[in-house]
């Protein structure tokens, strides 16, 4: 579980977050939503220490991040971004496994892992020997996916893992990622501008906008009771209405 | 038949020149086998022997036959117990003993006092008695000057010298320290090929302290007639000025002592010497070993200290800040330029050339290091940082190879710009290509310039090539 206390954080004076209180459970999905700017890739690069609150805490289970703690805890939490992030100069397999080489897991171990990976993401064998750049978008975003759950994480955080893709990969790959979450039983926190996105992962959607989280709930309690006109605006915009 | 079989191995057996550790005695003795060899008569070099109590007692037991030998020695050292006042009673003592000896070559390889010649101008000291109105004057002297009869005590005396700042010291260093200024008068000897490179001003010996060095050559008594004819032709031959130009182009310039002798044989003799050089092949070898010697040894230099302060750079900006000035300064320094600061602290050879070309190759390398680190995207480093990597296995296994295409870029820049820089060090003696180049342009012979200029060209190209080929062997990236 990640929590986050009245989280405060700015770049370079442009305030990003401005006391952010959430909870983010076990075994459930959790959407984060808003417009671009909102803070809420803020809010995942907190839980990896990517950046650090100016107030308040984070912790992970009951741990409050800390500059000691901080790569322990990471090997802990899978991270992917809309890129991938993939190294180019590592083949798909050196990527996955570059963490558990650096921990010094067992051989025999890291490769049951990535076997166990494979069918779980659903990659063929043989993409595991080729570069990022030998790869479709959908395949580098699976590779990515492989990486971040190497090491066994109890929390998944994805930046809009899905943003970068054509629709037809998208539709395909949100299938797989919902039931890939609901066998996992893991904590995810998904970022995603997309309201459907988020209510087809998720049943518990936090829409933020400047810094502030303005709504938290169902698709159906945002569409039927959104908190502010703010909302309202959002929804519009994502084509939604509360008649449709 | 035994008889004939002595004669004729007497009569066919060979002249031997022998010559001491040191660039004057072996470019007379290459000059003396030389011309011997033009006349006919069969002669060998055996070069660099040792000093003169080798050469000396080799002779009388019939190991050489002749040497080039100084008045001043015979008389001081290997007869000093005869006290010999005149050339002719060294002469007459030389008989005795079964020694033959040729007349003056022309020149007194004698000590003077020497200082750089802008100080004498300013005191205007123009002889060595006016050292006696310049008390402060800061002398440095060779540590056998400083013992000897003859050396710093009898100058003192002689010349009531008053100067109290007086040092021993290495004779190299004497030279550098004279040229930095850091003394003002040292001992020279008259033919030193650096009087005419570092422009020095050798003070005449007014009131005649120093004995005669004259140089001569001395030989076995039972030499043929027309070995001593050969070895006399060569009386009168070479003034000082002359051997210290010889001795500069062995010296400074790197020529073969044997090239050098042969070319003063056709100038002043008229006689084309069969000199037994090296082949052109092996001389290029030899220069490419200086070269690369160089160029790989300023570079490795360089890498070890470029990629990491560039790695540092990267992580700390008032590093990058710092680091930049000082190589950006550095880089803007003319090459002829730094390798003349450089010489007060590295004197002359293979030191200040390696130094300067250390310093040119910092730049590329700090600079493409930085930037091929710098240009890493932000999601690759955050993702690196996120998998939990300690920045030590960040760097390791992604930046490095990420920056390793800009980092080979920047060692190839500076090998190649290194190569070129390179030839300059054969301004300060360090060899290597630049010396064919030098001493091509000197003597007016487009075939030596070549011989530097090809393989220098060649040499940048094979670099590219390398470097190319390291590259797409280490970057992998798709």
């Amino acid at each position: 579980m990640i929590v986050y206390e009245d989280v405060a954080h700015a770049y370079a004076q442009a305030p990003s977050l401005r006391g952010v209180t959430l909870r983010v459970p076990d075994a459930a999905t959790t959407a984060l939503i808003g417009p671009s700017g909102c803070g809420k890739s803020t809010l995942l690069k907190l839980a990896v220490g990517l950046v650090w609150p100016m107030r308040g805490s984070v912790t992970v289970d009951g741990e409050r991040l800390t500059t000691e703690n901080i790569r322990r805890i990471r090997h802990r939490i899978g991270y992917v971004i809309q890129s991938g992030g993939l190294f180019p100069h590592l083949t798909a397999k050196d990527n996955v496994t570059l963490a558990a080489r650096y921990l010094r897991r067992d051989r025999a171990w890291i490769d049951a892992r990535v076997a166990e990976l494979l069918e779980i993401v659903q990659l063929p064998f043989e993409l595991l020997d080729r570069y990022p750049g030998e790869l479709s978008g959908g395949q580098r975003q699976r590779v990515s996916l492989m990486r971040a759950l190497m090491l066994e994480p109890e929390v998944l955080l994805l930046d809009e893992p899905l943003g970068a893709l054509d629709p037809m990969v998208r539709f395909g790959l949100q299938e797989d990622l919902k039931s890939l979450f609901a066998r996992l039983r893991k904590s995810v926190l998904l970022v995603t501008h997309d309201l459907a996105e988020a209510a087809f992962f998720s049943n518990r959607i936090v829409l933020m906008h400047e810094g502030r989280i303005v709504q938290e709930g169902s698709y159906r309690d945002l569409v039927e009771r959104p908190a502010n006109e703010f909302v309202r605006t959002f929804l519009r915009a994502q084509r939604v209405t509360p008649d449709a | 038949m035994l008889l004939m079989i002595l004669a004729t191995s007497a009569s066919a057996r060979e002249v031997i020149v022998g010559s001491k550790v040191f660039t004057e005695s072996v470019i007379l003795a290459e000059l003396a086998t030389q011309l011997l060899d033009a006349r006919g008569i069969e002669t060998v070099h055996r070069r660099e022997l040792g000093g003169t109590s080798v050469l000396w007692s080799g002779m009388l037991r019939g190991d050489i036959d002749c040497y080039p030998e100084y008045t001043g020695t015979l008389r001081g050292e290997v007869l000093a117990s005869k006290s010999l006042q005149s050339d002719a009673q060294l002469r007459e003592a030389l008989a005795q003993m079964g020694v033959w000896a040729s007349g003056s070559l022309g020149f007194d390889n004698t000590y003077v006092l020497g200082m750089r010649k802008d100080v004498a101008q300013r005191l205007s000291i123009v002889r060595m008695s006016d050292l006696a109105q310049h008390p402060e004057l800061r002398f440095g002297f060779s540590n056998e000057f400083m013992r000897r009869a003859d050396g710093w005590p009898g100058v003192k005396q002689a010349y009531g010298l008053p100067q109290s700042d007086v040092r021993g010291m290495q004779h190299d260093l004497a030279y550098r320290a004279l040229v930095s200024g850091a003394i003002d008068v040292t001992d020279l000897y008259a033919t030193d090929a650096e009087i005419a490179h570092y422009d020095l001003f050798a003070l005449p010996d007014d009131r005649r302290f120093f004995p005669n060095y004259d140089a001569i050559f001395v030989c076995r008594s039972s030499v043929a007639e027309d070995v001593k004819q050969v070895l006399q032709s060569l009386e009168n031959a070479i003034d000082a000025q002359t051997m210290a130009g010889l001795n500069a182009q062995a010296k400074l310039d790197r020529l073969d002592e044997r090239y050098v002798a042969q070319r003063f044989a056709v100038e002043r003799f008229d006689v084309t010497t069969s000199a037994g050089l090296d082949t052109r092949m092996s001389r290029i070898w030899q220069r490419t070993r200086e070269h690369l010697g160089m160029v790989a040894v300023s570079l490795v230099a360089a890498i070890v200290i470029a990629v990491p302060l560039g790695i540092a750079a990267y992580r700390n900006r008032n590093v990058a800040r710092v680091a930049f000035a000082i190589a950006d300064v550095l880089q803007t320094v003319p090459a002829l330029a730094l390798l003349v600061f450089l010489i007060p602290w590295l004197g002359i050879g293979y030191g200040p050339a390696i130094a300067a070309l250390f310093l040119y190759s910092l730049l590329p390398i700090l600079r493409n290091t930085h930037a091929g680190l710098a240009d890493i995207g932000r999601d690759l480093r955050e993702s690196a940082e996120a998998l939990g990597l300690s920045p030590a296995a960040q760097l390791r296994y992604i930046e490095l190879p990420l920056a390793a295409r800009s980092i080979i870029a920047g060692i190839r820049t500076a090998a190649v710009i290194n190569i070129g820089t390179a030839t300059l060090g054969a301004l300060i003696g360090a060899g290597g290509y630049g010396q064919p180049i030098l001493a091509g342009i000197r003597l007016d012979d487009l075939g030596l310039i070549l011989e530097g200029a090809i393989p220098a060209a060649l040499l940048a190209l094979l670099a590219q090539g390398l470097f190319g080929v390291l590259e797409r062997r280490l970057v992998k990236a798709k």
